[in-house]
């Protein structure tokens, strides 16, 4: 503008110079009345340009001195290069048992698992995550790889790929983002230690019919739960469309007050699993067959109560959760015939599954004392799978210790008790830490 | 019977057309602040509501589903920037489903773009900086020209959605500027009194307010942005405080101010809870942003003077 202005200037000092004839003389007039049009058009244009953000004549900050030009409008896009946000959690548990580790692999110290996430928006229609995990005991893993809708009519949302499946209320969450340090007993039994995933397509919408919030997520996945590599059937589980997984959760959340919540949902899924055969009947069959095909389901309900009061919510908050989950066994799945012997395919005979149903529940507590420290406390009751369905009781503790958003520490202690076993005391020690972007802290 | 229904239904839409026409643009923001501003531009042509209160600190709102059905059916999001929300607005805009506020979309409203940004990290920035905001520091409202520049830009915005009403939406931004003009009058008293000064500030939150005012910030409680005051820098704050003569320890009421307090006892200083946002304190008048302004000037002059 500047610079236009003063070769206008100048060309106008020069104009006169160059009328020293008549008809020169004239066409010096029209090119300054052209310039002079120019110059107060360009001045017009900027004043209508600056107008949107620049303060009026009359305003008393116009003639605040040193006032810089917004930096929104001029400045370029942060991320220019379009690159997706890459970030890394990783996550070490001490095991300090004074029996022993209890750890899967019996070590004291290890890296459970390092995360590594890769997200961004796709196109115009969807957004992609990626999460893959690390471990000792796993090598690499796809841990959760997503597409998800963004810009469906009706609230619709769809999903396709592998991600945590919605079944009842901590298994949506990252297990290095629990407020404890494992997932409840009945999540580890009924689901999977490590968070139940399923890789498959899901439906979700948010609707609110009596004034509240409900969502309701269905899905359609290749399997219910991971296959075990020591058990081969003698059909896949999916080999009809009624093998698959399919699970549907219904969510209900109602604000008690501005400070005080709670969310009441419903969950189920069903498919069907290998279950293993008695090991005299595997060796009457061919082909290495150990395993048939049984049907298992759970029910669950989740309720969660949240209270943060929100003046003083940096320091107090206060979380009380309960899940209840029932999984439902299938009694008579049908085992392959042996050849003359078609009796021999009775359960009770063949089949060394799971045969009855089994309930689990916890209870879990958690209370902030301070900006940086919190106190919890669960209380598990299975029917555990694991041993024959024989009660497993187990109290924790919990003291939580988050330097920043971005490390946490935390101290855990659990006396577990099978019945008919032994007690096991656990002395756990885990520290996370994020690198990355600032991601959303979990609700 | 074909006719017939084809008949009602041009009947309904006709019936209907009037009130399609007068609605309301949904306006949704992310605090007080940028509500009341929404508010008096966009008058009774807009439903403006807020997710964050005024008494909370706008960094840590929790994500609730309940809001997600504020902003499902939201015209206009508009919200702070510069990573003031990035705890919780990722996880409301995916959960809202509303392709209109997502960025991109023609309701997507960074208020940041409007206004000079101060603080802006020079260099390597990372994490052993505290919890920095690497575009620059978000709490500009807090300057009043801001205010301005952010009631320009919601006009700018209301009135490329609904275009018919554009000379309402200009006249009330006027009116607006004109009320913080007249206001920014009966401060100059204020002013006088302030500039100059030092304080000590618990966040910086108060740099534009600084900025505005010629406040001098001479020390922050909080050793880098979000980490909590360890001994060891309280001592250097009490020394500072000592040194300089400072008079007052501004700090958000959703701070917990029993660490301003033992500052206050070693050094005489008052502590001086300010509201950063409309509604900031609960009874207090401070109901719309030129109020809010005028009340911590008028606080603040009144500590230091």
């Amino acid at each position: 503008m500047r610079i236009f202005a003063l070769c206008a200037a100048a060309l106008v000092l020069v104009a006169p110079m160059a009328g020293a004839q008549d008809d020169a003389a004239a066409r010096a007039k029209a090119r300054q009345d052209s310039i002079a049009k120019a110059v107060k058009d360009s001045i017009a244009l900027m004043k209508e340009l600056g107008g949107a953000l620049a303060a009026p004549a009359d305003s008393a900050a116009a003639a605040r001195p040193g006032q810089n030009p917004p930096s929104g409008p001029q400045g370029g896009p942060t991320n220019p290069r379009l690159l997706p946000d890459i970030s890394a959690v990783g996550d070490f548990v001490a095991d300090l048992s004074p029996d022993g580790s209890t750890q899967e692999d019996g070590a004291r110290f290890s890296v459970r698992e390092v995360e590594l996430a890769v997200q961004a928006v796709v196109d115009p229609y969807f957004r992609g995550d990626v999460f893959l995990g690390i471990s000792d005991l796993e090598g690499i893993s796809i841990e959760q790889a997503f597409l998800t809708t963004t810009s469906l009519p009706h609230q619709l949302e769809l999903r396709l790929g592998r991600y945590l499946m919605p079944v009842g209320k901590q298994n949506t969450t990252h297990r290095h983002d629990l407020h404890t340090i494992e997932y409840p007993y009945v999540i580890q039994r009924f689901l999977s230690p490590d968070g139940l995933k399923g890789t498959g397509v899901q439906a979700s919408r948010v609707f609110s019919p009596f004034g509240f919030y409900q969502e309701l997520i269905v899905n359609a996945v290749d399997r219910f739960r991971e296959r075990e590599d020591s058990l081969s059937p003698f059909e896949p589980v999916n080999k009809s469309l009624g093998g698959l997984g399919y699970a549907a959760r219904l969510r209900n959340y109602v604000d008690i007050s501005e400070a005080a919540n709670f969310e009441l949902s419903f969950s189920a899924i069903t498919g069907r699993r290998e279950q293993p055969l008695t090991p005299t009947y595997a060796s009457l069959l061919a082909d290495g067959v150990n395993a048939a095909v049984a049907r298992q389901s759970v029910l669950a309900a989740d309720l969660t109560y949240r209270w943060r009061p929100l003046q003083e919510g940096l320091y107090k908050s206060f979380i009380l959760q309960s899940e209840i989950m029932h999984q439902l066994n299938e009694s008579d799945p049908g085992i392959p015939g042996v050849n003359g012997c078609e009796d021999c395919a009775a359960t009770s005979l063949g089949y060394a599954g799971p045969t009855r149903d089994f309930t689990g529940a916890y209870v879990f507590a958690r209370w902030q004392t301070s900006q940086r420290t919190f106190v919890g406390a669960r209380y598990d009751w299975v029917q555990d799978p694991l041993i024959d369905g024989r009660t497993l009781n187990a109290g924790s503790v919990y003291l939580e210790w988050f330097p920043s958003e971005f490390s946490k520490l935390v101290a855990g202690y659990e006396a577990v008790s099978p019945s008919g076993g032994e007690t096991v005391n656990r002395l756990l020690l885990q520290a996370t830490f994020a690198l990355g972007p600032h991601k959303p802290h979990p609700f | 019977m074909i006719r017939r229904i084809s008949l009602l239904l041009v009947a309904a839409m006709l019936a209907l057309a009037p009130h399609l026409a007068q609605a309301q643009l949904k306006v949704v923001t992310s605090t007080t602040d940028l509500y009341d501003i929404a508010k008096s531009v966009g008058g009774d042509k807009v439903n403006a509501t807020h997710i964050g209160e005024g008494y909370q600190d706008p960094h840590f709102i929790e994500a609730k589903p309940s809001f997600v059905l504020q902003l499902r059916n939201a015209d206009v999001w508009a919200f702070v920037g510069l990573d003031l929300e990035i705890g919780w607005m990722p996880l409301l805009l995916d959960g809202a489903r509303n392709p209109k506020i997502r960025l991109g979309g023609s309701g997507y409203v960074d208020a940041s773009k409007a206004i000079r940004v101060l603080d802006t990290p020079q260099g390597n920035v990372d994490r052993s900086m505290g919890d920095v905001h690497p575009l620059g520091n978000p709490h500009y409202w807090l300057d009043p020209e801001n205010g301005r520049r952010i009631a320009r830009l919601f006009k700018a915005k209301f009135t490329e959605l609904d275009a018919k009403n554009a000379a309402v939406y200009d006249a009330n931004e006027r009116a607006f500027e004109a009320k913080l003009n007249a206001a920014e009058k009966g401060w100059a008293g204020d002013l006088a009194t302030i500039r100059g000064k030092p304080v000590v500030a618990w966040h910086t939150s108060w740099r534009y307010f600084a900025e505005y005012t010629g406040m001098n910030i001479i020390a922050f409680m909080e050793p880098k942005p979000g980490v909590p005051p360890s001994p060891s820098h309280l001592y250097t704050v009490i020394q500072a405080v000592k040194r300089t003569g400072a008079r007052a320890i501004i700090m958000e009421p959703f701070y917990d101010r029993k660490v301003a307090d033992l500052v206050a006892k070693q050094t005489g200083i008052k502590v001086l809870l300010l509201p950063p946002s409309v509604g900031g304190i609960r009874g207090a008048p401070v109901n719309d942003y030129v109020s809010l302004m005028t009340y911590d000037m008028a606080q603040l002059a009144a500590a230091v003077k």
